[in-house]
């Protein structure tokens, strides 16, 4: 997908204009429930409205970015449309929002009266070095990093510090992990690199969500492989 | 004109502390400049290649204390190639060949190799402070040197740096002689470390004031260590993770209660936010809160925690936090001078985001507020105009929109009017960071009212070259400016030359300068390294003048081109 492969490229500003269709990203991810911690994956969050809600997609999908961006970025969160009514409205960006064209006179924009609605759009296209605005928004590097702590499982740990490789040349060692309990609306982050073993893990995570030793056993601990398949993480070896 | 023996007028001079004013000491004729000099223990360098380590070491020999700044300031959003420069090992080297009895040394933006660390710590006997923020290029190796061989040791800060935790002992390197630890900082290290050599170096530490613990550092540790040290002035906390009934957490309500100097509190890398409740005793104290590094915290249990915090000066936090939450600090916070939001999700789609109504309730509420950082949704003019009406105090002002071109919402215009208030309004303010949609209207604003301004960032905005020239022709103070993706070009660029040298730095990327314009000011101006960065080495399938410059960086210099330039940049 070409959205992975503007990630591997040191960009100058202008050429991911080429490879995006502006029309794509019409929409972006609302969060889950207001209560969940609402980080959102580090990387792509671009998915087509059209996409069944309770898919979870994958950045590994080999759609092409220009016609459309089902499968969107890593691991698209489930997206609640309720919450978000105006979503419809903004499928259909104007290609006169050439936001990185700066050559366009920035009131162009005035000219479109739906435009107020589309500015909100705009924000999808300003994303990670590499695959939109370098640089934007000006958040310092090293914080970016700090709040990136993987969403989901195992799976996400193995691909993001192949990614962000290819960002720069800098391999990103983050191993930190967001777990999320069924029924409990925040969710948690730890740092799979301070533990050793699956039982070290197991019981950091029972403390974090204040399972008592004795119902510890009636809970699972899984994870999200590359194909979208939810594995059992004990079964893996450390 | 000597009225007094050198010595007297060396003692007034001890009086005079700011770099500024030493700097203009120096400047009122030959015999104050060589008794300022001699005397001189403090120096600033803004850009490490505005001068030559040699240069600094025959003008200042009596330097104790050096801080050093390298990249430009958008070298933190990934816009400057990593190798572009900045290599503090030349300093360390040239000053261990001096007599230099270097005492002290703080460091931003630079590349710091363990070498580096390992010779500084071999090369200065009373070492004490070793200050580093937003560096890269060292390990916990060379961090270990430090820790062996500065006896005297008192301050070892990192702030925000990459490191190449190698997971190593190098807290177990501080030799059970060192027990002059005033200030310890390793939040950002990613890495375990030794806890028991942590335990055992709080304990030797009695001057211990400030601490600042990694991730890595749990919730058990924590309480130890707040035992042996109930004097700690600043606390950051690393892991902030565990069960409510626990008997560790009754030991640490215990030790927090203890620690009754605590003023200023941060980290929260790893929070369970149920368990804030144990913090609340030092809250009623605290002057500086930084939250911003715990996005778990948010919503009812975070607004508890502010409420107690009825004395906060400065408050760091993210943006889930939210126009409600900021209302909550608006009505607690009456003393807040500082108040960074940061986003918790910048490439989002902003639910959990503030907008400019937590802007304006913290204005109404908080009229000693000078200093903003603000990431938000969106803004109007009718709130900026309100902001600067309530806050005519701000000395600094940045907004980030994170949407950079967006107009007001309400009326869909530019936000030229809004800023203008601001800058009509606070006739102190030094630093500005523009967002949102803006016409050159916002920069004769600018041009007109900002008088003290001395550093502005300017990104997607303007229509023409003359929002540059409002600003250079009217700007007298600017030493900092820097632009990204506006479309000013060579007429500009050119209009004025000379005011580059009055400045510290000029960087504009993504414009509309050409290489010729570029080679123009470099041949107008000597005193200037006017660099072209140019990673996709465009330049050199084409040389013609009229080609476009993707990134530029200016700035004035005393020694010339810089020789350890990488291949891609060009200095004209």
């Amino acid at each position: 997908m070409e959205l992975q492969l503007g990630l591997a490229l040191p960009p100058p500003p202008l050429i991911p204009i080429e490879t995006f269709d502006l029309n794509s990203y019409g929409n972006y991810e609302t969060r889950e429930a207001l209560g969940s911690n609402a980080l959102s994956w580090p990387l792509l969050k671009l998915g087509r409205a059209d996409n069944d809600i309770n898919n979870i997609h994958h950045h590994n999908s080999s759609s092409s970015s220009s016609s459309s961006s089902s499968g969107g970025g890593a691991g698209c969160k489930k997206r609640s449309f309720d919450e978000a009514p105006f979503f419809d409205e903004k499928r259909n960006v104007p290609k006169t929002l050439h936001l990185l064209l700066w050559t366009n006179q920035p009131n162009d924009e005035d000219d479109d009266p739906s435009n107020v609605l589309h500015e909100n759009s705009s924000s999808a296209i300003f994303k990670n070095d590499g695959e939109g605005l370098v640089g934007w928004p000006p958040v310092k590097t090293w914080r970016k990093k700090v709040h990136h702590q993987i969403p989901n499982g195992g799976a996400e740990n193995n691909r993001l510090p192949a990614v962000e490789n290819g960002i720069g040349g800098r391999a990103s060692k983050s191993t930190y992990v967001k777990v999320k309990m069924e029924g409990v609306p925040i969710a948690r982050k730890i740092d799979l690199s301070v533990h050793h073993s699956f039982e070290g893990l197991t019981n950091t995570l029972m403390r974090m969500f204040g399972i008592s030793d004795g119902n510890r056993k009636i809970f699972k601990l899984t994870y999200q492989d590359r194909e979208g398949d939810w594995l059992l993480a004990e079964d893996v070896p450390w | 004109m000597n009225y007094f023996p050198d010595e007297v007028l060396e003692h007034v001079f001890d009086f005079i502390t700011s770099h500024k004013d030493r700097n203009s000491v120096s400047l009122v004729c030959k015999s104050w400049h060589k008794i300022e000099r001699y005397s001189r223990q403090r120096v600033f360098i803004g850009n490490c290649y505005s001068i030559s380590p040699e240069r600094l070491i025959a003008r200042f020999p009596g330097l104790k204390s050096l801080t050093l700044k390298g990249k430009p300031h958008f070298a933190d959003f990934n816009l400057v190639p990593h190798d572009w420069g900045g290599f503090v090992y030349p300093w360390i080297k040239a000053l261990a060949k001096s007599r230099i009895g270097l005492e002290e040394l703080r460091l931003k933006r630079m590349v710091v190799s363990d070498e580096s660390l390992e010779l500084l710590s071999k090369s200065f006997v009373n070492f004490k402070s070793l200050v580093l923020v937003s560096c890269e290029g060292f390990t916990t190796d060379g961090l270990a040197a430090i820790a062996a061989n500065c006896r005297f040791l008192r301050e070892l800060d990192l702030q925000e740096n990459e490191v190449d935790d190698h997971r190593g002992h190098w807290l177990s390197c501080f030799p059970e002689s060192c027990t002059s630890l005033i200030s310890l900082n390793f939040a950002c290290l990613r890495g375990e470390v030794n806890l028991g050599a942590l335990e055992r170096l709080v304990s030797r530490s009695p001057n211990l004031k400030s601490l600042r613990l990694n991730r890595a550092v749990p919730l058990d540790t924590l309480q130890k260590l707040l035992m042996r040290a109930p004097q700690l002035v600043d606390l950051g906390i690393g892991s902030y993770v565990h069960d409510p009934f626990s008997e560790v957490y009754n030991k640490l309500k215990i030790a927090i209660q203890r620690c009754k100097s605590i003023r200023s509190l941060s980290g929260f890398l790893e929070v369970a936010p149920h368990c804030m409740s144990a913090i609340y005793p030092i809250c009623g104290n605290l002057t500086f809160l930084n939250l911003s590094y715990a996005p778990g915290l948010h919503g009812n249990k975070l607004m508890k925690l502010i409420q107690h915090c009825r004395k906060l000066q400065r408050l760091w936090i993210l943006d889930c936090i939210g126009d409600k939450g900021l209302g909550v600090v608006a009505l607690t916070c009456k003393e807040l001078q500082e108040l960074r939001v940061f986003p918790s999700d910048p490439f989002g789609a902003g639910n959990a985001a503030v907008t400019e109504e937590g802007l304006v309730l913290v204005s109404a509420g908080c009229p000693k507020l000078n200093s903003l950082l603000y990431f938000c949704q969106q803004m109007t003019n009718a709130a900026l105009i309100t902001v600067a009406k309530n806050c005519p105090n701000f000395i600094r002002f940045r907004l980030c929109i994170l949407d950079p071109i967006k107009p007001d919402p309400v009326t869909n215009q530019p936000l030229d009017e809004g800023f203008g208030a601001i800058v009509q309004s606070c006739k102190g303010l030094k630093r500005l960071s523009l967002s949102g949609l803006l016409t050159d209207q916002v920069f004769l604003y600018i041009g007109m009212y900002a008088e003290q301004l001395e550093m502005l960032s300017i990104a997607f905005a303007a229509d023409s070259d003359k929002g540059m020239l409002y600003v250079l022709n009217g700007c007298k103070k600017l030493r900092k400016l820097e632009i990204r993706d506006c479309p000013f070009g060579d007429a500009a660029l050119l209009e004025d030359v000379g005011k580059y040298e009055t400045m510290r730095s000029l960087w504009m990327s993504s414009c509309e300068v050409t290489l010729g314009g570029c080679k123009s000011v470099a041949e107008k101006m000597p005193s200037l390294n006017v660099e072209i960065i140019d990673e996709c080495e465009q330049m050199e399938f084409n040389l013609d003048d009229k080609q476009k410059v993707d990134k530029m960086y200016l700035y004035r210099t005393l020694v010339g081109h810089r020789k350890d330039a990488p291949e891609y940049v060009s200095i004209l």
